[in-house]
């Protein structure tokens, strides 16, 4: 750590606030000054801040690089351990930018303090440059596809501020600011799917991701306040620190038997809170729905958020807090098997659809899908590692598709014809470029032995398999009992070891092989429809002549489309799905960019059934960034090619997992000796998928794949309207949802409108009316009311009024008469003096009588007025007996009504 | 008895009887003409009131203000309104009106009462110059020469309210032609729509 | 000499006329002289009073302010009874009725 850059101090990295600033700023020129200044302006600022932030990115992760080196040999040299049980400290780059406020921490007086600080540290660097690499590569790829839109400018003040908000949730140094950038990424992907907001559909697409992810959010927020009550911080370290705070906190029961109740620890519910939260940010079962439809936005961004770096924040939260998620085998487990389920479940889908995006699409969850159950079988950094090549491989894949999209749309001037592979074909002809990098990309995803999802995708399914979870206390225990004198379990220390290992639940030892062969099945759909889009797209002939343009204005666009069916229960069953592009169609103007805007106009009356225009190649700015992502999307692996014994991606972030890894996640034993056996289910999932792929797509020209679609038409409807989970939800979450509605609306109509308005101002209004009757507006009423009122004060004074204050010292009574104008008093004491005459002054208000205990005494007051009229009142006054109990009343006295107010005055 | 004595309870019942009358001839007579005259009785006979109270400068305001100003001033506005000045009998309000009557003879009847019941001893023999224009004068542009000025400064703004409501809104001379001009134009065209 | 609740009581007399007349009249002119009856009979008690304690002039000048007032407040109220009649043609209180309900 004595370490210092020449640069800035480590803990004042002030480099982070120009990578945060930079596209921040790019977003308010665009966004405010973009559209004055041009296209050329907004080009160079959207991209160039990206650029720039990129270059100070690469420049931070250098620094840390070496920090993390001295840091490594300072401990080597300390210690002198041996590598293996070597302790490297975390390092890390901060730059505090203001303090943001401060928490009170719950039943203390101390206080949390929560400040917007930025802070790089391994994890965090890989996706520093993740998220500026790969984003300005798509800002690139984007400022030549998007080049004739007419919002040109809005287009990239948000991809410019997604950037800023994918650093600050990258960046973030604790989980409100952190929580900041996650709904930032939420709000610009809002924007961005939406982005052609004049197409109803779009804009559905954007609701429906922003509430699916605001449902998830609720999570987040969940997580993130049990967190700080019983962690007590939200910084990172802090978090590390005390994460077993949530041990140590009380449980929570979900269910009460007589075997005794069945409770989680706090642990547990924060985990499952923020799994919740990644549920819906990274597309998992049950809120994935969101992502297909995501597709709506322009393929830049689908690349950059929908793919590469927005969507796998949920993993990398998870890596995050993998302290507090190494706590729960329970929620690690279910993190797996939502994982390994949502990247079955998304593979299928993705089998029969035939819109290339949307197969992007579900292979994009399907493959969040592989990272979750990375991460949920303790394999923190190959999960990542899988979230680090996914960002090459499916962002080359988008873009290349965009690629073909792009160069279909010059041909076909249909958005959804565009997209849809059954036009596409023998395009390798026309784009070897594009070809040669989704080639590779397509390689990498299916697993191709050396590829980067090769390595990425076998190393987590070998830790899948050979993976265990265990509790804190249960691993402690497992220590304990692995030293050889626990052979023998009577000893007390093991046998107490042994009943704490068994007190804690951690997941049954076939878990581990079920969930390797879910993620082989997986594997293999996902070699198969990638390679299916692959050889759809780019072998055999060209289809896209044949489209008649009349189609494309058609009411029915599938009707004389039949000879490229696969079958024709497909189109019955995909008319629904298509319902919502029905005046795309119709709209021919309604276009997807300013591009093929131009095209459009330009062929307008050109007869397309005419071979003619053929596709073409991609323009620099596009071809290059998919060309450069896909020679990533072959050789990133190298990086962590743990077979080889070669990670300097694993040795790089081994310091954010050390305590984890090896601890709570334990591997079985011969773990080592299974790695290359476990790889040949992956290399055969990948050669049986590819390989029927190229069987029924190439050689047999799409026979098998037709027949089957014949034979098994309802499962084929199904697999294909992505077994109805959207219907499924709309009938009961949504419509569960609008009952609710329709109860709260009658509510509102009958309770609030009803009786609390309508009732409430039919009081008023009558209240109103009464007292209007009094306002006749003649001055007579007016006077006349007043000279009764008056002339009932004047007989309030005529009439004399004797009353007075008792008041009680001990058993001394003082009885003050009220005053009143030109009274004259008279007082009487039973039995003592009495005055003679009535008299006045100060002196003759007032009257004092000894009364004994237990006596009783009349007093009588005589008053005079102003107008000579006498009146008198007597009183009765009673010392009581002090009451057994010591609480005495002083006012009281039983028998007699209290005394009437003081009056007169 | 003295005959001074004497002779100022004749003066004194002379005014008294005057005054009452006056008053009751001011609020009974139907005709304002007779009621502003009954009120010009009932002034005078205070003024001579006052100068049994050894008040001769406030006399002198008395019959200068009300005689000469105030009773004069409700005269030409009388004359101004002419015969509608006398509303038909009707019975509107009449519950408040009696009742009002009624009250107020109320009050006025226990005022009396207590009144009546007061004693001030003897009434100390004024100095010389009490009540005279002088000490009065002099007093006014000492002790009470602030409220003075805010008196005369009233009596101002009274006379520059009144006659800035009694004229009313007088039409603009210079603007009158134009508007009606522009009316005529505007009548026109609507007819021309109309037609 | 004339003992000064004499004058009290004929300052009460008149006070009463006077509030009797404007609680009874509807002619707005008789209700404005009646406020005038009225002002007069205050006028008197100060000035009865003021002679009962002789050493200083608080009651007279009182007096004097208070004419000046009802001057005002006749200027002030025939204008007003003026600018009614012009509307209304009419000096009854109770055509002023624009407040009603």
């Amino acid at each position: 750590m004595e370490h210092a850059s020449s640069f800035a101090p480590a803990n004042n990295w002030f480099l982070l606030g120009l990578i945060l600033g930079l596209p921040l700023y790019g977003a308010f020129f665009n966004g405010v000054f973009g559209k004055r200044f041009g296209r050329g302006a907004v080009r160079f600022v959207g991209v160039g801040t990206i650029f720039v932030s990129f270059l100070a990115s690469i420049y931070t992760f250098m620094e840390l690089h070496k920090l993390h080196h001295h840091a490594e040999a300072a401990a080597k040299q300390a210690h002198g351990a041996s590598p293996a049980e070597l302790v490297i400290p975390t390092t890390k780059l901060s730059w505090l930018a203001w303090h943001w406020m401060d928490m009170a921490k719950f039943g203390t007086t101390d206080r949390l303090p929560i400040e917007v600080k930025f802070s790089v540290d391994q994890l965090s660097g890989v996706m520093l440059l993740v998220v500026t690499g790969v984003g300005f590569l798509i800002h690139l790829y984007a400022s030549s596809y998007m080049a004739k839109d007419p919002s040109y400018h809005r287009f990239f003040a948000y991809l410019n501020l997604f950037i800023f908000s994918m650093l600050t949730l990258v960046l973030a140094d604790n989980l409100p600011v952190l929580f900041v950038g996650w709904e930032g990424v939420g709000a610009c992907s809002y924007l961005l799917i939406g982005f052609w907001f004049d197409k109803t559909e779009n804009a559905a697409a954007g609701r429906k991701a922003f509430i699916a992810n605001r449902i998830g959010d609720v999570g987040m927020i969940a997580g993130m306040l049990i967190v700080g009550y019983y962690v007590g911080a939200l910084d990172w370290d802090g978090i590390n620190q005390n994460s077993e705070r949530l041990l140590n906190a009380e449980r929570i029961t979900i269910i009460q038997r007589a075997a005794g109740p069945i409770t989680i620890s706090m642990a547990t519910a924060a985990c499952l809170c923020f799994f919740i939260g990644c549920t819906g940010k990274s597309a998992q079962i049950p809120l994935y729905v969101w992502l297909p439809d995501a597709m709506a936005g322009p393929t830049p961004v689908s690349a950059l958020i929908h793919a590469a770096t927005m969507v796998t924040s949920g993993v990398y939260l998870i890596c995050r807090l993998n302290h507090v998620f190494a706590m729960s085998p329970f929620a690690m487990a279910v993190v797996a098997v939502t994982g390994a389920a949502t990247a079955l479940f998304a593979a299928t889908i993705g089998l029969v659809q035939n819109d290339l995006k949307k197969v992007l699409a579900y292979s994009t969850v399907s493959q969040l899908g592989f990272m979750f159950l990375g991460v949920g079988v303790g394999a923190f950094g190959m999960g990542f590692f899988h979230v680090f090549t996914h960002a090459f491989f499916k962002a080359c894949l988008f873009l290349g598709a965009g690629s073909v999209i792009h160069a279909m749309h010059a041909r076909i001037h249909d958005d959804v014809k565009s997209q849809d592979m059954r036009f596409m074909g023998g395009l390798k002809k026309y784009m070897p470029w594009t070809f040669y990098s989704m080639a590779a990309a397509t390689l990498a995803i299916s697993g191709f032995p050396l590829t980067a999802g090769f390595f990425s995708k076998d190393g987590i399914l070998f830790k899948a398999f050979t993976n265990r979870v265990l509790h804190p206390v249960a691993a402690t225990a497992q220590t304990v009992l692995n030293r050889p004198e626990c052979k023998d379990l009577t000893l007390t220390h093991c046998k107490q070891a042994s009943i704490d290992y068994a007190q804690h639940w951690h997941a049954p030892e076939w878990f581990g092989p079920l969930l390797f062969v879910v993620g082989i099945i997986a594997a293999t759909c996902t070699a198969f429809y990638m390679f299916r889009l692959l050889f759809k797209t780019f072998w055999g002939e060209f289809r896209g002549w044949s489209v008649d343009p009349a189609a494309a204005i058609a009411p029915d666009p599938f009707k004389n489309l039949e000879p490229l069916e696969e079958g024709v229960t497909e189109y019955a069953a995909g008319h629904e799905a298509h319902d919502g592009h029905e005046h795309a169609h119709t709209d021919p103007h309604d276009l997807i960019d300013g591009d093929r805007h131009d095209d459009h106009h330009d062929h307008h009356d050109e007869d397309l059934t005419v071979p003619a225009a053929p596709p073409h190649e991609a323009p620099w700015q596009m071809a290059v960034p998919v060309a450069i992502l896909g020679a990533f999307a072959i050789f990133a692996g190298w990086l962590y090619a743990e077979p080889f014994h070669f990670e300097p991606m694993g040795h790089w972030l081994h310091g954010v997992f050390q305590t984890v890894v090896g601890h709570e996640v334990i591997q079985v034993a011969n773990a080592a000796k299974l790695e290359w056996p476990l790889m040949g289910p992956g290399v055969l999932a990948f050669a049986v998928g590819a390989g029927l792929a190229y069987v029924w797509y190439v050689r047999d020209e799409e026979r098998v794949p037709k027949q089957l679609v014949a034979s098994w038409p309802r499962l084929h409807r199904a697999a294909y309207n992505k077994w109805y989970v959207d219907e499924i939800y709309e009938a009961t979450v949504i419509g569960g949802a609008d009952a609710l509605a329709d109860g709260a609306a009658l509510m509102d109509v009958w309770i609030v409108d009803g009786i609390l308005a309508k009732l409430s101002a039919l009081i008023v209004s009558g209240l109103g009316a009464l007292l209007r009757s009094f306002q006749t507006g003649v001055v007579h009423v007016y006077s006349g009311v007043l000279a009764v009122g008056t002339l009932g004060l004047f007989v309030f004074f005529v009439r004399p009024h004797p009353e007075a204050t008792v008041m009680k010292e001990g058993d001394t009574y003082t009885l003050e008469a009220a005053a009143g104008t030109g009274y004259e008093y008279k007082w009487e004491v039973e039995g003592g003096e009495a005055d003679k005459d009535f008299v006045t002054g100060d002196q003759a208000t007032k009257r004092t009588v000894q009364v004994p205990l237990d006596a009783t005494r009349k007093i009588t007051l005589e008053v005079k007025n102003a107008f000579g009229r006498t009146a008198k009142q007597t009183f009765t006054l009673t010392n009581p007996k002090p009451a057994p109990v010591p609480s005495m009343s002083v006012q009281g006295m039983p028998g007699r009504p209290p005394p009437r107010p003081p009056a007169g005055h | 008895m003295a005959q001074a004595d004497l002779l100022e309870r004749i003066y004194f019942g002379i005014c008294a009887v005057l005054a009452v009358a006056g008053a009751i001839g001011t609020v009974s007579f139907p005709n304002p003409i007779r009621g502003a005259l009954s009120l010009l009785f009932s002034i005078v006979a205070i003024a001579g009131l006052y100068l049994q109270l050894h008040a001769p400068f406030l006399a002198a305001i008395q019959l200068i203000v009300y005689a000469g100003a105030v009773v004069v001033l409700f005269l030409f506005v009388i004359m101004l309104i002419g015969p509608d000045a006398v509303p038909p009998k009707d019975s509107r309000a009449i519950v408040a009106r009696v009742g009002g009557g009624i009250a107020g003879t109320a009050i006025g009847a226990l005022v009396i009462l207590v009144l009546a019941r007061k004693t001030f001893g003897r009434i100390p023999v004024a100095q010389a110059g009490f009540g005279s224009v002088e000490s009065i004068g002099a007093l006014l542009f000492s002790d009470y020469l602030v409220p003075f000025e805010v008196a005369s400064f009233l009596l101002m703004v009274a006379i520059v309210g009144a006659v800035a409501v009694a004229r009313g809104k007088q039409p603009d001379p210079q603007a009158a032609p134009k508007d009606l001009q522009a009316s005529k134009e505007l009548s026109a065209g609507e007819g021309e729509v109309v037609k | 000499m004339i003992p000064i609740p004499a004058f009290l009581v004929l300052a009460a007399i008149l006070f009463t006329i006077g509030t009797v007349g404007f609680l009874v009249r509807r002619n707005v002119l008789v209700a404005l002289m009646s406020i005038e009856l009225m002002l007069n009979a205050i006028n008197l008690t100060f000035v009865a009073f003021n002679r009962a304690y002789p050493n200083e002039h608080t009651g007279q000048t009182t007096s004097f302010f208070v004419i000046a007032i009802a001057a005002a407040e006749a200027a002030v109220g025939l204008a007003i009874v003026l600018s009614f009649f012009r509307l209304r043609k009419t000096v009854r209180s109770d055509s002023a009725d624009l407040l009603k309900n």
